[in-house]
């Protein structure tokens, strides 16, 4: 291109005049947004309601040294920097979604039920698995059969079972028990694959070992059991192994622990002197009464949390998740494996895109029409508003998966084949899993997309008023849909600039988490 | 080959054709859901929304409150209270938004595309297109609180605004949400003109700046229109910031005059508040909708015109996109 531009430069001022505008042009909304986002961070935080003195400590304990450390892990090198990153925003993130599990457990899920489901589950795997492993040839029609007929003894007789057992386990048991455990036989493995036997034994008992002991703590400590167990399980090993495998596998590159730590550190001796000075904090929006408080009315900002609509949107996620993503990965399938070239074929094809720009009102009605008023349902509860918005996400879904499959190359279906595969064995084993990153990255941006969704929840007939659902049936809220009560039906003016804004953080903070994950996942796979 | 041993191992199961099939079978029922989901659409809107008006609804066996076409299409007020059912007061103010939020996306958003496509370096590109994507990814719900809590005071400031509602608020951020498309699609379309063009500019003598604005746009503007006309369509179809910020109280606007018409253009109606179809259909949600009254109909009524709109302007975006593209092969 460098002799097209040595040809372009001959009327300089209009080129660069436009150039400038073009510029100005492309920033102009991004900046916008940045703006109103500054605002909202302002009032959900009020950073200036803190003492100077605040201000000055954190500055010295906590923003000096991460931005020092931060210019000095670049300086080594980029990965020595993206490195000390994750190890700061996988903890971060990780805890958010161990909060919000333990939430599941604490408010929705009975940890004794939770039991008796895994335990009704684990009953068919094992004779799947069984099955798998024989040698004999069992016709697949019998085998199927006997499959579902196990599966639905087992859901029908086991939970009651379960629940009547005389003596019942503590939470932090049943939660090592049935996570603890899987998690362990799973991460064990897997380093067994990487550093050997002795490894994969200590990650397997640390596991174990370390939960049961988050557990005790927990109990201890007035944390409680439950987030005890959940923190260790889904934050701290994670961290652990992130850890493990920078200091084993990437030496060079163990320098870059160094941010987290400064991180932790800071905040930590900030915290201690702050408290020792007598120094006040912000008087923030986003604090835990806010997120942990159940109460959705009243004109007194200060009193009010956004609880049920964290738990209503988690619950909302694992619905439409359950959903459109077996659906949508299958119909992506089918139409880059198996459509052939017909009219039908292309009808699909066609439709698949015009569903992708129905506005999301009008799945509203969709949903209201076709479960409420003709399919008997409720209004409101879990299982409709997750079938609305799984319907929803589902053409944006097969878009996604359709795109993922098509980058597997031919040559390997082609290698499949010759092989003497069949075109689902081809699927099983070689598309999907080569696939798989990207119809990830795919269903979590969808995912996120429907977190925000406020519209068709309205539309079913979403209670402007909701607590924390315990079945199917109960009526649901989510976090938007508490923002559009706070701004409209219950709020005074006075809320827009103090909970609403709050609430804002809290949102985008989901979404923010979910696609750095969906991000993550892309940039990593598509370095092998 | 076919007796040996290890043949037969491996196709073993490829006989078992009930598994293949069932396979099959899931895939193609999966894809056959989303055939459904549209028919539902269409036949649900239209099943409920016949209820509604009083032509129609003796053919699907309705009698109880109804409104005639000429009541719905040419009435002049909206709100269920009286006998005022006209949904063009309601259309009038998506126009509104539509054109006000237009106004402000599509300039910037095909200036957007045109840096990206012809000026930026690799690197800026890559800052620049994530963060064009967070625009259209922030939910539209707070895109609405924006409007109300910090573009309205800004506006008041400026031009003098009553009450926390106007339907300027509304244009300014549905246009921020919809740049995106506006930019992404346009700037596809500009990527996929030739290098052989511009270099036959350059070789004419032509600058960079001719390049772009007269070889360039032109030979992308198929792509780039389409990409206005499905950007519109989405705005039409916005809710939550609508809803949010342009209120819920519904103008007067009589489609049989042409004075109204021009109203659209004034700027000092877009400093008052306005209610969109969409708005109608959240307001129409606190009466009882469960129970399949007029405001259960209603609601489908306008959803019908909704979704005709945006999908006939979602098919006609494809339209232009595939009937005018130049084909440089």
């Amino acid at each position: 291109m460098s002799d097209t531009d040595e040809f372009g430069r001959v009327s300089r001022r209009v080129g660069q005049l436009f150039r400038g505008v073009l510029l100005a042009s492309t920033l102009a909304g991004i900046l916008t947004l940045a703006v109103l986002l500054v605002y909202v961070a302002n009032d959900a935080f009020r950073p200036l309601t803190a003492d100077p003195g605040w201000h000055l400590t954190f500055l010295l304990t906590f923003v000096l040294p991460t931005l020092g450390v931060g210019w000095w892990s670049y300086q080594r090198s980029y990965g020595t920097l993206t490195t000390g990153l994750l190890g700061i925003m996988l903890p971060t993130i990780a805890a958010l979604y161990a909060g919000g599990l333990a939430a599941l457990f604490i408010d929705v899920i009975p940890t004794l039920v939770w039991l008796s489901f895994v335990v009704a589950f684990a009953i068919p795997v094992g004779v799947v698995v069984a099955l798998d492993r024989t040698e004999r040839d069992i016709p697949f029609l019998a085998e199927i059969t006997a499959v579902l007929a196990v599966t639905a003894g087992s859901l029908l007789f086991v939970p009651d079972l379960v629940q009547g057992l005389p003596t019942v386990p503590a939470d932090w048991m049943v939660l090592v028990l049935t996570i603890g455990i899987p998690e362990a036989l799973l991460l064990g493995r897997w380093t067994r694959g990487r550093w050997g036997r002795r490894a994969g034994l200590t990650t397997g008992a640390g596991i174990v070992v370390g939960s049961a002991v988050a557990g005790v703590l927990g109990t201890v400590t007035g944390v409680g059991a439950i987030p005890g167990v959940a923190l260790a399980l889904f934050a701290g090993v994670p961290t652990a192994l992130y850890l493990s495998v920078v200091a084993i596998e990437r030496p060079e590159r163990r320098a870059g622990l160094l941010l987290p730590a400064v991180i932790v550190g800071g905040a930590l001796v900030g915290e201690l002197f702050v408290g020792a000075l007598g120094f006040a904090g912000p008087e923030s929006w986003v604090d835990w009464g806010f997120l942990t408080s159940t109460v959705q009315r009243g004109a007194d900002p200060g009193a009010v949390g956004i609880y049920s609509g964290i738990v209503g949107t988690i619950l909302l996620m694992f619905t439409v998740a359950a959903i459109a993503i077996p659906a949508g990965v299958g119909a992506a399938v089918y139409l880059e494996e198996y459509a052939p070239d017909t009219t039908v074929t292309r009808i699909i094809d066609v439709n698949i895109s015009n569903l992708a720009g129905v506005p999301s009102v009008v799945y509203g009605l969709l949903g209201l029409g076709l479960f409420v008023r003709y399919g008997g349902a409720q209004t409101g509860t879990l299982l409709v508003g997750g079938a609305t918005l799984a319907l929803l996400v589902f053409p944006i879904v097969i878009i996604s998966a359709r795109e993922a499959i098509r980058a597997v190359p031919d040559s390997a279906r082609q290698a499949s084949y010759g092989m003497g595969a069949t075109r689902w064995q081809t699927v099983k084993n070689v598309v999907l899993p080569r696939a798989f990153p990207g119809i990830l990255t795919g269903t979590i941006l969808a995912l996120s997309r429907a977190i925000g969704e406020t519209a068709p929840l309205l539309v079913i007939g979403a209670a402007q008023v909701f607590g924390v659902p315990d079945s199917w049936n109960s009526t649901v809220g989510a976090m938007p849909l508490q923002l559009y009560v706070w701004a409209s039906t219950y709020a005074s003016p006075a809320f827009y600039t103090t909970v609403l804004a709050a609430g804002i953080v809290v949102l985008l903070t989901a979404m923010l988490s979910m696609n750095s994950i969906a991000i993550y996942v892309r940039n990593h796979y598509e370095q092998r | 080959m076919s007796g040996d041993s290890s043949t037969e191992a491996l196709t073993r199961r490829t006989q078992n054709s009930s598994r293949e099939l069932l396979a099959k079978g899931f895939f193609f029922g999966c894809a056959a859901l989303s055939v459904a989901t549209t028919l539902s659409i269409i036949g649900l809107l239209t099943f409920e929304a016949a209820k509604f008006f009083s032509i129609t609804a003796p053919l699907v066996g309705i009698d109880g409150p109804t409104a005639t076409l000429t009541e719905f299409f040419t009435g002049s007020e909206w709100g269920l209270q009286g006998p005022n059912l006209g949904v063009m007061p309601l259309v009038a103010v998506t126009l509104m938004v539509t054109i006000g939020s237009g106004l402000i996306a599509i300039p910037l958003g095909v200036a957007t595309a045109l840096y990206l496509s012809e000026y930026a370096s690799e690197r800026a590109r890559s800052y620049l297109k994530p963060a064009l994507e967070v625009l259209a990814g922030v939910p539209s719900i707070i895109y609405g609180i924006f409007a109300v809590a910090y573009i309205t005071p800004a506006l008041d400031a400026l031009f003098g605004v009553d009450g926390l509602f106007n339907v300027a608020s509304a244009c300014i951020v549905v246009g921020i949400m919809i740049l995106p498309m506006v930019a992404s699609v346009s700037e596809d379309a500009m990527q996929a003109v030739p290098d052989d063009l511009r270099q036959a500019g350059y070789g004419m003598g032509a600058t960079k700046y001719d390049v772009s604005t007269g070889v360039v746009v032109p030979a992308a503007a198929s792509g780039i229109f389409s990409s206005f006309i499905l950007a519109l369509s989405r705005a039409i179809g916005e809710t939550m910031a609508v809803t949010l910020a342009g209120g819920s109280l519904a103008r007067e606007f009589d489609p049989t005059s042409l004075s109204s018409y021009l109203s659209l253009f004034d700027p000092e109606s877009y400093l008052e508040p306005g209610m969109t179809m969409t708005a109608a259909m959240i307001q129409l949600l606190t009466g009882d909708v469960t129970g399949g009254g007029l405001a259960y109909r209603s609601l489908f009524a306008v959803g019908l015109v909704l979704f005709v709109i945006t999908l006939g302007m979602n098919v006609l975006s494809d339209l232009i996109a595939r009937r005018y593209q130049e084909d440089y092969q």
